[in-house]
């Protein structure tokens, strides 16, 4: 009896101790579509995501800032990213997303045109952001190389900054 | 070090509060220099601090406090009589003292300012020297001999009052008190007529003594010294915080609330219901006993502001060679902390200015034939949920239009615009940046500074400013200020199909007005509201909302104020009052013009806050002609290809078929497949709809519902709104005129006939 748990006990600190050894360089992310093309954001950056609810407009603000919404009690501004990136703006479908991400400072939600998948990315497979993407004010972080695809992993810190 | 870190801090709370204290003490003592009760406690006072300071050794505080000490002990033993040049060293010795304790709470230590002290205790030693009861003669001689004196040897004389522990000061004390008592009648009246005045050349300030000063009182304030109330010291910030906490129980309330009404009009006549019921009272009756019992563990009487102003208007007397008299009413009103920090600096400046433009001198007093002394009135009282301050001077009063040519001179205003001023407008341009009417700068006043300072700190507070004045009779200024700064009431308005929340204590009033009352001065619109003459902008041009509806005849507008100004504010619903708890919209949204914050309400939704300071500034930039753009009217349609109709019907063949017919009269023709989808297409105000044929039977919205719907809005009461269905019954049909349609055709219906009946509601007849 007391081996077979001492077994069980084995397993689980084993599994408790593998991640840690083994996936030291593997970066978490959670990968959406805004247009054509699929972004992604570290996991941890993520508070939730949720559907489309209500939010109030407000004034004097840049196009992309939509206004604030309720989320648990705290009051919380909502991006489309679709115009932030000088994207034509669309209606809600049944994939939007708001994605709420936190940084040091704030708090903002983010509407996205749909989720993909969380994704596991070595971080060798991740190369630093091209001269070029200057043009998006430094938002992006790295593009991850896949078997199939490109993934625009953006900065949360720049996302998260007022630029207005 | 911690420990002594903490002892540091009780000191220096202990040390303020005590001071606070000591201020008014001493200018009543002015007046009542036999009331040994008070100098016993302002004895206790400079001995407190003494003591203390000697024990975290600040050296320089110690041998300042033993000096006064030295004297305040004489006086109180009736061996020095305390005349004005006494008190006047002994209230500059306290100023230095609190520079000291300032300095203390600033650096750590007393040494940073690097006060020079020697003069002071050098005027303290004399003054307590001067006239001295023939035993300490000796002692006499060695203040003139080194004004700076070794401490070791005035400790040596008398009672070492330093070395006793407190008990032993109040056993000393009650001694004295008794010992006093006996003799005091008689040795008074010997002591008068003999005890000499300060010495000339005891060093006593250079101050001109103004020969016809009466000397200032205030009316017995209530002591408390011997009442000990109990208390404990709480940091402020855990205050803030169950506030915070509070702010979110109301919103959860408020949130119950509206969920109560919900349910109770679905299971109208459940009998859960009125268990419900109990308990929603009951959780929002102890919400607001709880938010207002830590509200008032925030409080704090305004006294703790009052009580400068006793010393300040006697040393603002003195200076001027006016005779003041300040009364204070209501000073134990309570206001919340932070609003208390906030009003003192406003509060010394009207009081400034009262003395010194307000109050004539006394020659000038005298002519006019009113009391010499002059006197100004302090009042607190509750309005609401506001507190009201009312400084009355009974001086020369405002002349109104005395202020409108001086505002004319220095290019603030034109002509016109002084002529359109009322009186209490023209008062209102003393808060004007650079305004003085003061002939020349004196050091009290006349910068043009002050009242721009009050104006901006009672704007902080969202407060409101009145100013009422007579010529010849005096003035009054009333300050209006919110109770609360956290949980707020709030006047929720609507503009178009958003809502905003205003601050309650900035409304004065609302207003149901006709468009026939709005009048355009200057390229403005101005409402004539009795006797005033208001500007007014509407929310939704300020916001930049979407205009969706029509408004109709009659329109609402909130009148608000802040600080001295007024302005009207053109809403298109009132919802209503509710408590409203502002929150920040976070970094990324901090500081958006005319947006204070963010609540949350009662369905969840987020609502903002109207800054007010910052609305009233973007409202001066603005010209929108409203009357013109209220009343504009469609554009004048003559050809059929002007009109639009707009066909709904979720099938494909009915609206080909609906289509065919109409043909002939050449109308534009638009079409929905639902009525939700209509709905939306109206509101965008993309197209200009003039007819609208609309099937029943549709999915996500029936013809009915969008019928009434859209007789919601004022604007599209008269439009044209055709049912075209299969429905036959005589039920639907009342159904039909019910909800709002003008014309019910039942399908199958000839071509001819629909174009026909749209012809005649669109009045585009055949030729």
């Amino acid at each position: 009896m007391s081996d077979k748990l001492n077994q069980i006990l084995q397993k689980q600190a084993n599994q408790l101790h593998k991640p840690e050894n083994s996936d030291e360089d593997i970066v978490q992310l959670v990968g959406f579509i805004i247009g054509d093309e699929e972004y992604a954001i570290p996991i941890l950056n993520i508070v939730e995501i949720i559907k489309p609810i209500d939010f109030t407009r407000v004034p004097s603000v840049p196009d992309y800032v939509l206004g604030v919404f309720n989320i648990r009690g705290s009051v919380v501004p909502l991006i489309d990213l679709r115009r932030k990136f000088n994207l034509t703006p669309i209606n809600n479908t049944g994939d939007t997303r708001y994605i709420v991400m936190k940084g040091e400072h704030n708090t903002t939600g983010f509407v996205i045109d749909r989720l993909t998948e969380a994704i596991r990315i070595k971080s060798s497979r991740i190369d630093p952001a091209p001269d070029s993407s200057g043009g998006d004010k430094g938002m992006v972080y790295g593009i991850g190389k896949r078997e199939d695809s490109m993934l625009t992993i953006l900065k949360v810190e720049s996302l998260l900054r007022r630029d207005f | 070090m911690d420990d002594l870190q903490e002892i540091l801090e009780d000191f220096l709370v202990e040390a303020f509060e005590l001071i606070e204290q000591l201020d008014q003490d001493l200018v009543e003592l002015e007046t009542t220099p036999e009331d040994l009760e008070l100098l016993n406690s302002i004895f206790r006072v400079a001995h407190t601090i003494k003591g203390s300071s000697s024990f975290l050794s600040f050296d320089v505080l110690t041998k300042l406090t033993h000096h006064m000490e030295d004297v305040l002990n004489k006086a109180r033993k009736n061996e020095l009589k305390l005349t004005e040049n006494v008190m006047d060293v002994v209230l500059e010795s306290i100023d230095m003292m609190k520079a000291l304790l300032y300095c203390i709470r600033d650096n750590g230590n007393d040494t940073e300012v690097s006060m020079d002290l020697d003069d002071i205790i050098g005027r303290l030693e004399a003054v307590s020297a001067g006239d001295d009861i023939p035993e300490a003669t000796n002692e006499e001689v060695v203040v003139e001999d080194k004004p700076v004196i070794d401490e070791k040897q005035v400790e040596a004389e008398e009672e070492d009052y330093s070395s006793m522990s407190d008990d032993e000061v109040e056993a000393e004390i009650e001694r004295l008190l008794s010992e006093k008592k006996e003799e005091a009648k008689k040795k008074k009246a010997a002591k008068e007529s003999s005890a000499p005045v300060a010495k000339p050349k005891a060093a006593t300030p250079a101050k001109p003594n103004t020969p016809k000063k009466k000397e200032s009182s205030t009316p017995p304030a209530k002591k408390q010294a011997s009442v000990l109330e109990q208390t404990i010291r709480v940091e402020v910030s855990r205050l803030d915080h169950l506030m915070n906490l509070i702010g979110e129980l109301v919103l959860g309330k408020n949130r119950l609330l509206k969920i109560y009404d919900d349910v109770e009009e679905r299971y109208e006549g459940e009998k859960f219901l009125e268990e419900l019921n109990q308990v929603v009272s009951a959780i929002s009756l102890v919400t607001t006993d709880l938010q207002i019992a830590v509200m008032k563990t925030r409080m704090l009487p305004i006294a703790k502001v009052f009580n400068k102003f006793p010393r300040m208007v006697r040393d603002l007397s003195r200076e001027l060679g006016k005779g003041i008299e300040l009364k204070i009413f209501g000073e134990e009103t309570e206001l919340d902390k932070s609003i208390v920090e906030e009003i003192g600096d406003p509060l010394v400046h009207i009081v400034r200015n009262s003395c010194d433009h307000g109050v004539e001198d006394i020659q000038t007093r005298e002519s006019c034939g009113k009391n010499p002394t002059g006197l100004i009135e302090l009042k607190a009282y509750n309005e609401g949920n506001s507190i009201v301050i009312e400084i009355t001077d009974d001086g020369k009063g405002l002349d109104a239009d005395l202020l409108r040519i001086k505002a004319i001179e220095k290019g603030m205003i034109t002509e016109q615009e002084a002529d359109a001023m009322g009186d209490k407008e023209a008062f209102a341009l003393i808060f004007k940046p650079a305004f003085s009417m003061a002939a020349k700068v004196t050091n009290v006043s006349g910068r043009g500074v002050g009242m721009d300072v009050v104006k901006t700190n009672i704007e902080k507070l969202n407060g409101i400013i009145e100013i009422d004045s007579e010529v010849g009779k005096g003035t009054i200024i009333k300050m209006k200020i919110p109770l609360t700064l956290a949980i707020i009431q709030a006047l929720i308005v609507g503009a178009q199909e958003e809502y905003y929340a205003i601050p309650l204590a900035s409304v004065s009033e609302t207003v149901r007005i006709s468009l026939d009352e709005i009048y355009t001065v200057e390229g403005r619109n101005v409402l004539r509201l009795r006797d005033e003459v208001l500007s007014l902008v509407r929310l939704s041009d300020i916001f930049g909302v979407k205009q969706v509806y029509e408004p109709g005849e009659f329109t609402y507008v909130v009148v608000i104020g802040l600080a001295e100004s007024k302005i009207g504010l053109i809403v298109d619903t009132l919802v209503g009052q509710e408590e409203t708890v502002i929150k920040s919209m976070g970094d990324y949204l901090q500081g958006i013009n005319g947006i204070a914050g963010a609540t949350i309400r009662g369905d969840g939704g987020v609502t903002l806050i109207v800054d007010i300071a910052s609305l009233m500034e973007m409202a001066k930039g603005l010209k929108v002609d409203i009357r013109e753009s209220m009343q504009s009217k469609n554009k004048v349609k003559t050809k059929p290809e002007d009109y639009t109709a707009l066909i709904v019907d979720d099938s494909k063949m009915d609206r080909t078929i609906m289509r065919k017919s109409m043909e002939p009269i050449g109308i534009n023709m638009i079409e929905a497949s639902n009525g939700q989808e209509a709905l939306t297409m109206l509101k965008s105000g993309e197209y200009d709809i003039d007819v609208m044929l609309i099937d029943i039977e549709m999915p996500r919205m029936d013809g009915y519902t969008l019928a009434s719907e859209i007789r919601k809005y004022s604007r599209y009461k008269n439009l044209p709104l055709i049912a075209v269905t299969s429905r036959t019954s005589k039920s639907d049909r009342l159904r039909g005129v019910e909800s709002g349609m003008t014309e019910y055709i039942t399908k199958p219906y000839s071509p001819e006939y629909l174009e026909n009946v749209v012809r005649k509601n669109t009045k585009l007849t055949a030729e």
